[in-house]
Parts: structure tokens; sequence; C-alpha cells
């Protein structure tokens, strides 16, 4: 790189947003990839969903969000999460079930959540999300706040009566919402080329009378740029849109899926599309960060997960007596 | 029935980026694109091809073909073979791919449904066999907005040699960027930007745009060749394209309908003819390189980056020539026997 030709600026992002983005999908993956080793140990209770090929999504989209946003996950929260800002030690302890757990250990993997944070849960239900988000951005634009509502959803949730609903409401009550389909080609196990007539999600936006944009998945600015026109257009009061990810996920529907049903996609993604990858190669070529500043982002990470499973392991295994803790509220 | 055979291959994945979302711009759905190809293979039975070879795709659209084709409701298909068995990348290199397996089984028109973008890709691979772009993406400015069942008929006119491949095409020029080891063409425009990502692919903000190539530039058209196209008009018949530098100092400032539902003013700093067979050594030193629209190449200042006109594009059909040649020839007309009973 010439010292006389600065490199001109990603549309809103400079050398700190780009770290900051590095990191939180370096974060997402490390997490992900040790969860899927632990697990295989058998001392994570339940079960565990892994978003690792999906980071360029979830950090993509909370780039452009702050604390006055909401998001609703799905069953693979993990990297909604992190991305929306939830602390990963807590996030460890909370898949191992401890007391020091971001629910106290009572949610698990596919429960965590953080509404400090704007983080409504991960969802066990499928398609239980994009409801939730009209209540949230409906909220947000009684009360003026110039928050927005993310619904973060999959290929199988696009199906499901409930986001169809979402959708129509979003725009009958011309909500500030974001309804982000990640599509990575399975429900469970069922492929959505099977599953989705007309096979687009985005394509069922014009139903609904909004925006419906294909994104490729894997591409961290095309996510930035895609979700940062759908943000700043419901804040200034344009409506919801609906952005399909198209992706591959790198692990099973589960930890233990033998995936019988699918090919040789996911070494083909790690190897040519991987989001970390091409990221760290757009931004060194383009001389906006070194290699160096990556490496340490990685050392930094790898240290930080080391520290979340150190803790959960030797975190505080709830009693009988919190059993019914943080259950009920009275009214 | 002749020994006619059409191909048909279309993008499931055009008419569907971020211009939806900045501009308004047209949604496709893959419905509608699966109703034009069964428009077209109802023209193409109807006028005698003997078979259409159909690519298929993972975005539904040969899904729905195949279904449509299982009610008949009146209409002659032709026979219908589906391109299947290769895997399938969800990129343009399927295009590519079956392109090319149309013209290697015989193909004498190959017919496209996309944007700008996917005709590229067709042009590409299609060689000396005619190519009939239809318009299912953004901007429309090299694929027309046509009737899929007319352009249907032209295409079987000149398969079957009922109107001969000269009389009906013309041949379009391309533009040729090379970029260190990376290569692309262009069938309208090149454009040069300061952007450093490929980020959304599309261009639609003028800021950071330095330079445009375009193969020619017509009032009436949309997208970047609109620039050119409203300062100093570039026919598609005319041999030389138009190169134009831009920001400032500026000479003019054109309001240009740069996307579906964006019209902005742009800074144009100079105009001049792009002369074919000379290549043009880009001036901007790191950015991105866009081709019809798209933001393709990236390059930073140890890459040269250079455009050539070529005037050995592909040989595209022209639906109403074709059709005025079958009016004038009757092709498409006959007298009624007096002793057969009216229908």
């Amino acid at each position: 790189m010439s010292d006389t030709l600065a490199p001109p600026p990603t549309k809103g992002l400079d050398a700190d947003g780009l770290l900051a983005a590095y990191t939180t999908m370096r974060t997402i993956r490390a997490f992900e990839e040790r969860v899927h080793e632990e697990f295989a140990s058998g001392d994570i209770p339940g079960f565990v969903h892994l978003y690792a090929g999906e980071e360029a999504s979830a950090a993509g989209v909370c780039a452009h969000l702050d604390v006055r946003d909401s998001i609703a996950s799905t069953h693979r929260g993990h990297g909604h999460c992190i991305a929306k800002g939830v602390d990963p030690v807590a996030m460890m302890a909370e898949i191992y079930g401890k007391l020091e757990g971001s629910c106290r250990g009572k949610g698990g993997s596919m429960h965590i959540a953080d509404l400090s944070k704007g983080m409504l849960g991960a969802n066990g239900i499928v398609g239980g999300g994009p409801p939730l988000i009209c209540g949230t951005a409906l909220a947000a634009k009684l009360q003026g706040t110039g928050g927005i509502g993310v619904a973060f959803f999959g290929d199988g949730a696009s199906n499901q009566g409930t986001t169809l609903e979402a959708l129509n409401l979003a725009t009958v009550w011309n909500l500030p919402a974001v309804f982000v389909a990640e599509n990575n080609g399975y429900a469970e196990t069922t492929s959505s080329t099977w599953s989705v007539a007309s096979d687009n999600i985005a394509d069922r936006a014009a139903a609904f009378g909004m925006p419906g944009v294909i994104v490729d998945g894997f591409d961290f600015f095309a996510v930035y740029e895609a979700a940062g026109e759908a943000v700043a257009r419901a804040r200034e009061g344009g409506g919801p849109t609906l952005i399909e990810m198209k992706f591959t996920r790198y692990y099973g529907h589960f930890e233990g899926d033998q995936q019988t049903y699918r090919g040789d996609e996911v070494a083909q993604a790690r190897a040519s599309l991987d989001c970390l990858l091409r990221f760290r190669d757009q931004v060194t070529s383009a001389g906006q960060l070194t290699a160096a500043q990556l490496d340490q982002v990685d050392a930094e990470v790898a240290a930080l997960i080391d520290e979340a499973v150190a803790k959960a392991k030797g975190g505080t295994a709830p009693t009988e007596a919190d059993l019914l803790t943080d259950v009920y509220i009275s009214y | 029935m002749s020994d006619a055979v059409v191909g048909i291959v279309a993008n499931p994945l055009s008419g569907r980026d971020i211009r939806r979302l900045v501009a308004r711009a047209t949604v496709f759905p893959t419905t509608e694109k699966a109703g034009m190809v069964l428009r077209l293979l109802a023209a193409l039975g109807a006028a005698g091809v003997r078979q259409a070879l159909v690519a298929t795709d993972l975005g539904g659209i040969s899904a729905t073909v195949a279904r449509g084709l299982t009610w008949r409701g009146g209409t002659t298909w032709p026979e219908v073979a589906f391109l299947d068995g290769e895997p399938v990348t969800q990129t343009a290199a399927d295009t590519t791919a079956a392109v090319r397996r149309m013209v290697a089984q015989g193909a004498r028109v190959v017919v496209c449904l996309g944007g700008d973008g996917t005709a590229r890709v067709a042009a590409e691979a299609c060689g000396d066999v005619p190519l009939l772009p239809l318009s299912t993406g953004t901007n429309n400015t090299y694929a027309r907005m046509t009737e899929a069942t007319v352009a249907g008929l032209a295409a079987a006119l000149v398969a079957t040699g009922a109107v001969p491949a000269a009389a009906a095409t013309t041949r379009s020029p391309l533009l040729r960027v090379r970029c260190g080891e990376a290569s692309a063409s262009a069938l309208v425009d090149v454009a040069v930007s300061t952007t450093r990502h490929r980020g959304a692919r599309a261009v639609w903000d003028p800021a950071g745009l330095t330079e445009l190539f375009c193969t020619f530039a017509e009032p009436g058209a949309i997208g970047l060749s609109s620039i050119p196209a409203l300062v100093a008009p570039c026919p598609r018949t005319s041999p030389d394209g138009v190169a134009v530098r831009l920001g400032r100092p500026a000479r003019t400032v054109v309001l240009a309908p740069l996307a579906p539902g964006l019209v902005l003013p742009v800074e144009v700093a100079d105009l001049r003819p792009l002369r074919p067979g000379r290549p043009v050594t880009v001036a901007t030193r790191a950015g991105v390189v866009a081709v019809d629209g798209e933001r393709e190449l990236e390059f930073g200042p140890d890459d040269e980056v250079t455009v050539v006109l070529d005037p050995a594009g592909p040989h595209c059909i022209d639906v109403g020539t074709v059709l005025s040649v079958a009016a004038r020839d009757g092709l498409l007309s006959s007298t009624p026997d007096p002793q057969e009973e009216p229908r």
C-alpha cells in the first residue's frame, strides 16, 4: 500500500469498526468450535445448535444496532447473543447450566437471554421470534425511542404461520422492524429447496408490501451494506424489510446430527466461502487492517474462550433451593 | 416438426439485490420467471421447435416449469429436456455451464432470462449461437422487456431457419476488463469506483464513481449508461463506445436515472469516444470495477486495470426485426383451404 494513498473508508466503517466486526465474528466462531469440542465430552446438558458458518449475518446486522434496539433469535442463537453484546463468559456458564450463567443456568443453550442488552432470547419455538419483534417494534414506535426490532429466523420458520402473520402485521402497523431470514439450506434435515414454495424467502416480501433482498450471507460487507440500509429505513419510519441470507451451517442441525441428508457443501464452504477468511483477505488486501492486527484479535478471543470454559466448568451448580427462583412473577 | 433445438436459461437470482431496498426496484419472483419460461415453451411448440433444453436451478424455476408442463391445457409443448445431472453452484458459473451444454447439444438459439449481468454471462458462453436476452433483472438496458410469448415466436423462427440468423441478429460489442490475473466483461458499462469492497454488489450510489466506459449510451436507458446518454448519446449501432471521467472539476452535472426509483445528480468531468480495439488504462489507483452495474473486481495500487472495446460480442436476436421478416414473408400466416370446415 502506497503512503500517498489513504484508503477510502468503507461506508460507515473505520478501522475500529472493522476490528470490532472481525472480533465479533471470531468470537462467535471460537465459541462455537469450542462448544462443539466440549459437547463431545458429555459435560454440557441438553441440546446445542451451532451457528458456525453464519457469523457474518449476526455481526453484519448487529453492527448497526445499539441499546435502543432489540433482537429475537432462534434455537441457533449463540451468534446473535454475542453480536448483540451478551457476555460470552456468562453464556458459556449458561450452556453448562451454572448459576453464573446469563439466566442463572435455567435456560441453557436454547434460551439464553439478556434483556439489558436487548437480546430477547434464543427461542426453542420455530417462528417464535418474529411476533415478539412486532411487539418491541410497536413499543419503540409508540414510545418514540428511535429503536428498532430485528427478528432472526430460519428457512424452517419462514414457513410458519407466526412468521407470515408477523410480516403482515409489521407492514400494517408500519413497524420499525427488520426480518432476517437465515436460509442455511435445511430446516433440521429438510432441504429448503423442497420445503419453501417459490424457494426464495425474499420473494414473499412483495406479498406483504415490503422490500425483500437476497444477500450472500458469507460476505460480511454484503450483509453490512444491506442491513445498514434496512436499519436506516426502519429508524426513519420507512417500515419493515425482509433480508434473506443464503449460506451453509458448518455443523449439523444439533450436535450429534449424523447429517446423512447433505453432501460435501460444508467442506467447500469452509475452503472457499468462509466469512472470516474472506473478511481477512478483503481488509488486508485493501490495506484497511494488517494481518498482525487480526492475529492479535484471534489470540485475545482464544484466551477469552479458554477463560469462559474454565469458569463454566468451575461454576456453581444450582441446588434444589434454586428451582423455583426467577420462575414466577407477581404483577 | 423441424429438428430445431432452443436452449432456455433463467437466472434464479436476478432482480433480487439491494436495489429492491434502496431504490424500490422491481421484484421478479420465481413464479413469474417460471411463467415466462412456460410462455416461451408454448410459443416454441406452436411454431414447430422440436426440442427445448431448459437449465436446472436450485431457485425453484425449473421445478415450477416441470410442474407446469404436467398440464397441457390446449398447449403444444415441444419436447423439453432439463439439463440436470451437474452440480448447481448457485453462482454465475451455472449459467455458463448450462449455455455451454446447450451449444454442445445443438441449440440454434439460446434464450436467457435475467438482467444485463445474466446476458453478459450467457453471451460469453454462447459463441456464435444467436442469443435472445429477456429482462428479468433490475437494469434492463441490454436485455429488452419483451413479452416471452412473442420472444418465443422469434426464437422459433430463427431456430427453425424460417428467418435466417444473419437477417435477424446484430453483433453486440463487449467491454473487456483486465486486472492482473482477473478479467471480466460487460455488455453495457464498466464503472470504476473508489469503494473498497464488492459488498452488496449493485452500484447505486454515485459517490466514489471515478470512471465509466459504455459500449453504447442511449437516451431512454436506465443505469450508469444514462449518464453519457443524456449529454452525448452514442447509439447501439455506433462502432465507438464512450469513456467518461466523473467527479471534479465538473464540466456538466447530469440528472441521471441510475436505477429504478433513483434519479441523482452526477458530476461529469470529461467525455470522449472509446475506439474499438484500443485498450485504455484506468487512472483510479484502488477500488472496485463494476461490470453492467455489479461490483466485480477489487484492485489495489499495484494492479493495472485496462478496458478495451471488443466489437466481436454476441449475435443478438432482435425480436421486432424477426417478426417484421415473418410478416413480410407470410411465415406465420396461411391461406385457408376453402374445402375445410370453418374453425
